[in-house]
């Protein structure tokens, strides 16, 4: 077991260093760079300051030079500066994961919470009417594009009702007394950007759930522990939701994945200062060094993400072996 | 293990990970200016509990916009959203008002050959230039030191270093030396290094504080990018000490918004709103109901489209809501660069016949509802050098039979589809422009069906921005036509787009800007002519015969000179719109909301 | 099928049957019904999958009706009225003076000597202004559409130029049931279109993505070792990319450049090849996961080593004992497949990378509409709607079918 654990983290960090050096790669491919954005917009820049900035970003070297400085900065530590703002890498990224990790934990805790119950209750009573406006209602979230949903959301609870602020993180200029106040005025914030991203998630846990508690339910073993006279309860969540929990810690700990990409739209469109936001911005505006380190952050998490999944598989369902 | 430590522990995972997160965001928040007791004492609004119709104050102003700040050292910021905020902040030696005029800001007057302030100087046999520059005596730094002719020499000198990334350098290094008058360290004798007639636009010199920032640029100077990483813009923007304008920073809250204050050792005409917050909010489309819940007051220029605008326009009328919609024509020029390279697009007749065959006056009236006026050629009409007469430039008015005998006449007969060919081949381009720019995809459909109509197909493709303008307009690579804008100032040379010089090739490292690949050899002249002719109306007279070849040999379509719009709450008095590079915050201090 | 019917006819005349049966109800019990009836009679059951499958049926007839659907109603996606954009539901909107010559022009190259007769009889009958014929018809063509019917009906001339120019005329004025876009196009016939789009692209990525998936999950999941950490590596690696710094720069390949595909290339389906390929990329990974957890819990089971033990290839276990039993998820997969598709479209088309105008795609609509949402909100909300009851006609199917299709679920 621990040889496995070891030989997989092994194999992980090779995985993310040779993912690094390709999407380093792919960013230095992509059209642009930094002096195209600043000539673009400001015709007065002639073919001089042209050739001086690129050599001052070292973009007229090859790849894998700079590459290869990149990491060698990196591995002592040094994080390097954002090209745009001019300010520590890290004095970035932290305040925007810290953003991102609030809105998809609670995205993610939130979907849990209203996702398990209602996957136990359709599966406990299939083909039955809850079940069937359960199902509809799974569907439906599984079905709407969240950006549009946002956009319905905004305009129902900030323009008509007026309940909820309709973008930013905490109310602008705020001094906060207790932490309590800081709380409850970010919490006001975070509701419509929580409900646009996990009502897909939602849908998607639900149906998981459902079908893998019915599942579940189904095998031999259910009836076995029935014919003993378990209690009912016993039954359902010692026996079947144990089993239905494979399925849903890999959704999860996949889902975890989408915490740049996924909540990149809605982050935008929220005015939300999360970390995908971050991502995008960097890309678009060509600042290498946010974008490398967030990307590394984001496949990281990831990988050991999937690592965390491959091993509960293990502990949940002894029938799965590791050689 | 049992299934109920699962879930605990992934519980556990996610409280971490949450916990970390917080911490994070918590200690960003605490960051704050010390110098915030003056500005914390005016009430904060709530952003929900304003909601509904806004009353306003002058305590506090929010605008909204769709770009992000980036950094306030005035060297290295190239984005229009920190220019807009920085000019609260930072005041430059000149700037153009909204009347399209040059006007002093930090100096009593500007120094003219007509005024005496400037003479023309020869050195070692080369002509150049000797001017006077005054800075005001009450004009100080927010920490009460005053600005003297080192901070103009400072600045020079950090603009001048390798290792630090100034865009546009030719500002700065045209000034060859700076000497402070012995008697007046605020008397300034700047020599420049040619005798070019526009010595005196030095709206985009900007001067650093030398007292502060001298010993990091000694420090760091040396190191590539080492002194922007450690400029105190970067290391510690609040500090007073960095600005000079009627506000200074209170706080910077990446992503999300920056609030000023006012400056007290500001020495002009006090400001009248105690607090300016700019909010950063990347979607457009929630800008409105951002406005109507009160989260933000005003609509900067950086946010609505011009479709958003008019809209709006009509919901403040029906509504009666408390705002005006402003539009203000601007130098931005909208244009097709047509690519002469392209066999079709050589024959002169071919490119007539294109710019005979679409109805600008339609276009703006129809889509922009007369709120954008059609361009004639790359000068804007609130230039000095703009001209629209016939006698001196060649006028196309919308003429689709014209267009047809044109292309007649070039040997295109219409086929049995309605595409007009020759040889066999047919008449068709491509129209390529900025993928996601909403007016710009509605002209190029709207152009689509006007040259259907004479015969001519064009097929559009739209590119990302970045691959637009990174390597399709930038190598060339356009088949044959490219729909984009070209920002300039009042009186700005076209040298980078119209030198034949300039023609981008893989021989000069695709730098040059005239993606037409236009030659023409008199133009060449004329705009080397130009530089150093000190006659206005000489300079003039040059401008116009260029515009005749422009408009005569077409290596472009016009389109239509861009409006900037922006949406601001009907109290709010002294707000002028400027349509070109230096924003409306340079009269921010004008601005009251009683 | 057919050994099947003969066996159940020979069943049928077994003499040994009990004589308390009715010889039509032995042969109702008796009959050895193939698999796809009963998948069929389970799926019939699921009412939701049902009306699902009928909802898809009913946007593939308009997907691929689309042309019909414009000549009947009389308008067509991609003209555009610029004097009328953003005009609410159910407008009637008078057609653009240049758009109406054109027709006449059209109608006058085509039918050179009854535009005459015509002409000079517009002119007879006072009807227009001018009195050159080559004037007449142009001028008739500004009229508004009842006043141009009327001069019509009043014409001395035949009935079938009658009929021609009354067609003409119907033209002048177009109904707009779900009003118009930014261009003054029909929004209505471009949600048609976009179906054809959206619908089209969705599908292919999700039939594509989800058998290469299966192919990956399968063989990773079943030799395991070195094959199985080299494959799930690259699945993890590439559903940990995040996807839109790739999608920027494949993006930015120009596909024309590559020689070959040039050929089948054309500027207008460029961005919606692109789409498919991209999304194909970025799509088959969950599947492949899937598919492989599902095989590796199978590959312990005792049937499998059973099936081993007597000497059974790989290529018949995976393919005959495996694929049986992950049909189901992978079924799912391919329904969410096919919504998520849609809705990636839409995400990409809000960073300008999905589906280029003019091609409508719901995406690319529902993005063009967000800008204006306050002002013109049938715009943004009927391509969401749209979105939703084909995603959920998609999911509703996939569930009916996973029902039907389980064995464990087959009630007898």
């Amino acid at each position: 077991m621990i040889n496995f654990i070891l030989r997989r983290i092994v194999q992980t960090m090779i995985v993310i260093v040779i993912l690094s050096y390709v999407c380093f790669g792919l960013m230095s491919l992509m059209p642009g760079d930094p002096v195209e954005l600043m000539i673009s917009a400001n015709p007065k820049i002639t073919a001089a300051d042209v050739a001086r900035l690129r050599s001052f970003y070292g973009l007229d070297q090859p790849v894998y030079k700079r590459y290869f400085n990149w990491v060698s900065d990196i591995a002592t530590g040094d994080l390097g500066y954002s090209r745009t703002y001019r300010i520590p890498v890290e004095e970035m990224m932290g305040p925007a994961l810290g953003y991102t990790f609030i809105l998809s934990i609670t995205t993610l805790l939130f979907s849990f919470a209203v996702a398990v119950p209602l996957g136990i209750i359709s599966a406990l009573r299939p083909n039955s009417r809850i079940d069937y406006t359960i199902n509809l209602f799974n569907f439906a979230g599984i079905s709407m594009p969240s950006f549009w949903l946002g956009l319905v959301l905004i305009i129902i609870f900030a323009v008509k009702l007026k309940w909820l602020p309709a973008s930013g993180f905490q109310t602008t200029g705020m001094e906060y007394d207790t932490y309590w106040d800081e709380f409850v005025d970010k919490g006001k914030y975070l509701i419509l950007p929580v409900l646009s991203l996990s009502i897909q998630s939602i849908g998607r846990f639900s149906r998981f759930t459902r079908s893998s508690m019915l599942e579940a339910m189904r095998n031999d073993f259910i009836r076995t522990a029935r014919a003993k006279g378990l209690a009912r309860n016993v039954v359902v969540w010692k026996h079947g939701f144990r089993n239905a929990l494979i399925p849903l810690i890999t959704i999860a700990a996949l889902s975890l994945s989408s915490v740049f990409s996924g909540a990149l739209i809605t982050e935008t469109l929220f005015a939300y200062p999360g970390a995908g936001r971050l991502i995008y911005s960097s890309i678009m505006g060509n600042d290498y060094n946010v974008a490398m380190v967030s990307f590394l952050i984001s496949v990281s998490m990831v990988l050991i993400m999937n690592l965390m999944a491959d091993l509960l598989y293990g502990v949940v369902d002894p029938r799965v072996s590791y050689k | 293990m049992k299934s109920t430590n699962i879930i605990s522990a992934f519980i556990a995972v996610s409280a971490i990970t949450f916990v970390v997160g917080a911490s994070g965001c918590i200690k960003k928040t605490k960051k704050k200016a010390e110098t915030t007791t003056e500005a914390t004492t005016a009430a904060s609004t709530d952003a929900t509990a304003a909601a509904g119709a806004p009353k306003l104050n002058n305590s506090e102003l929010k605008i909204g916009m769709s770009q992000e700040f980036e950094n306030f050292n005035p060297l290295i910021a190239t984005m229009n959203a920190t220019t807009i905020m920085s000019k609260l902040a930072m005041r430059d030696l000149v700037t153009i008002d909204a009347d399209g005029k040059w006007v002093p800001q930090l100096v009593k007057s500007i120094p003219t050959l007509d005024n005496g302030g400037a003479k023309i100087v020869t050195v070692g046999g080369v002509k150049k230039i000797e001017a006077v520059w005054e800075i005001l005596e009450a004009a100080v730094w927010g920490d009460g030191k005053p600005i003297t002719c080192d901070d103009a020499a400072f600045a020079i000198k950090v603009a001048s270093a390798a290792t630090v990334s100034v865009g546009e350098k030719e500002v700065y290094t045209q000034v060859e030396k700076v000497t402070a008058d012995p008697a007046n360290p605020k008397k300034c004798t700047f020599l420049y290094d040619k005798a070019k007639w526009d010595f005196y636009q030095l709206g985009t010199f900007h001067i650093l504080p030398k007292h502060l920032e001298e010993k990091i640029f000694n420090m760091y100077g040396a190191e590539n990018g080492g002194y922007e990483k450690n400029s105190l813009y970067t290391k510690d923007p609040y500090n007073v000490g960095l600005y000079n304008g009627p506000y200074i920073l209170q706080e910077i809250q990446l992503g999300d918004h920056v609030t000023f204050i006012p400056n007290p050792k500001w020495w002009g005409e006090p400001p009248k709103i105690k607090k300016i917050i700019f909010k950063y909010l990347p979607n457009t489309g929630t800008l409105e109901s951002n406005l109507r819940s009160g989260t933000i007051d005003l609509i900067s220029t950086l946010g609505y489209s011009l479709d958003q605008a008019l809209a709006m326009e009509k919901k403040v009328k029906a509504e009666n809501l408390p705002y005006t919609v402003l539009f203000q024509p601007s130098t931005v020029y909208e244009h097709i660069d047509l690519n002469l390279d392209n066999p079709f697009l050589k024959d002169i007749k071919v490119r007539k016949a294109l710019n005979y065959a679409m109805n600008r006056e339609e276009l703006v009236a129809s889509l922009f509802e007369g709120k954008q006026q059609p361009a004639v050629h790359n000068v804007t009409p609130k230039d000095p050098w703009y001209t629209d007469d016939p006698s001196k430039i060649v006028i196309y008015k919308y003429d689709p039979r014209m267009a047809e005998k044109l292309l007649d006449e070039a040997g295109w007969k219409m086929g049995p589809d309605g595409i007009r060919m020759k040889g066999g081949k047919k008449l068709t381009f491509t129209l390529m422009t900025t993928a996601g720019n909403k007016t710009r995809e509605l002209v190029q459909v709207y152009l689509q069906n006007k040259w259907k109509q004479v015969g001519i197909e064009v097929n559009t493709k739209n590119e990302p921005a970045r691959v637009f303008f990174g390597e399709t307009t930038k190598k060339r690579a356009f088949d044959s036509m490219a729909l984009f804008a070209w920002v300039s100032s009042p009186e700005n040379t076209p040298k980078s787009t119209f030198l034949s010089t300039n023609i981008a090739s893989a021989k000069n490292g695709w730098s040059g800007q005239n993606y037409m690949g236009w030659v023409n050899k008199k133009v060449d002249k004329l705009l080397l002519d130009l530089d150093v002719e000190m006659v206005h109306e000489k300079r003039k007279a040059i401008i116009a015969e260029v515009l005749k070849y422009y408009t005569d040999e077409v290596p472009v379509l016009p389109l239509y000179y861009r409006s900037d719009v922006a949406v601001i709450p009907n109290q709010l008095k002294n707000y002028r719109l400027t349509g070109h590079q230096f924003p409306e915050t340079n009269e921010v201090e004008k601005w009251t909301l009683e | 099928m057919e050994q099947e019917v003969l066996t159940a006819e020979k069943k049928n005349v077994d003499p040994n049957t009990s004589s308390t049966l009715s010889k039509a109800q032995i042969a109702e019990m008796e009959k050895v019904q193939s698999l796809t009836k009963i998948i069929y009679s389970q799926f019939r059951e699921h009412k939701a999958a049902v009306v699902g499958a009928y909802t898809i049926l009913f946007f593939i007839l308009v997907a691929v009706f689309a042309p019909v659907i414009g000549n009947v109603l009389g308008v067509d996606s991609e003209s555009q009225n610029v004097f009328a954009r953003y005009k609410p539901p159910f407008s009637r909107i008078s057609v653009a003076m240049d758009v109406r010559e054109e027709m006449v022009k059209k109608y006058m190259a085509n039918n050179p000597d009854e535009a005459d007769v015509v002409a000079k009889e517009l002119i007879k009958e006072d009807f227009v202004t001018t009195k050159q014929p080559a004037d007449a018809l142009y001028e008739w063509s500004h009229y508004e559409k009842r006043k141009a019917m009327a001069a019509i009906r009043l014409l001395n001339i035949d009935a079938d130029t009658k009929v021609e120019l009354r067609n003409l005329a119907k033209r002048f004025e177009t109904f707009h049931i779900f009003g118009t876009d930014e261009l003054g196009r029909d929004a209505f016939m471009r949600l048609i279109y976009g179906t054809r789009i959206s619908m089209g692209v969705a599908v292919l990525v999700a039939i594509a993505s989800s058998l290469i998936g299966l192919l990956i999950g399968a063989l990773a999941g079943y030799y395991g070792g070195v094959i199985d950490s080299l494959l799930m590596r690259v699945t993890d690696a590439l559903i940990s990319l995040p996807t839109i710094p790739v999608l920027i720069v494949v993006a930015a390949i120009d596909l024309q450049k590559i020689p070959g595909v040039s050929s089948i290339l054309s500027v207008g389906n460029e961005s919606i090849l692109k789409l498919v390929f991209i999304l194909c990329i970025f799509s088959w990974m969950t599947v492949a996961r899937l598919v492989r957890g599902s095989i590796l819990t199978l590959r312990e089971r005792e049937f499998i080593l059973a099936s081993k033990t007597l000497g059974a290839t790989d290529y018949t276990i995976i393919t005959r004992h495996m694929f049986p039993n992950v049909l189901a998820p992978l079924l799912v997969s391919v329904t969410l497949g096919v919504g998520d598709s849609i809705l990636f479209e839409a995400a990409l088309s809000f960073l300008g990378l999905g589906i280029q105008p003019p091609t409508p795609s719901w995406g690319n609509m529902l993005f063009n509409a967000q800008e204006l949402i306050y002002e013109a909100p049938t715009l943004a909300i009927i391509p969401g709607l749209l979105i939703l009851f084909v995603t959920i006609s998609f999911n509703y199917v996939g569930d009916g079918l996973q029902d039907a299709i389980d064995p464990k679920t087959i009630k007898r």
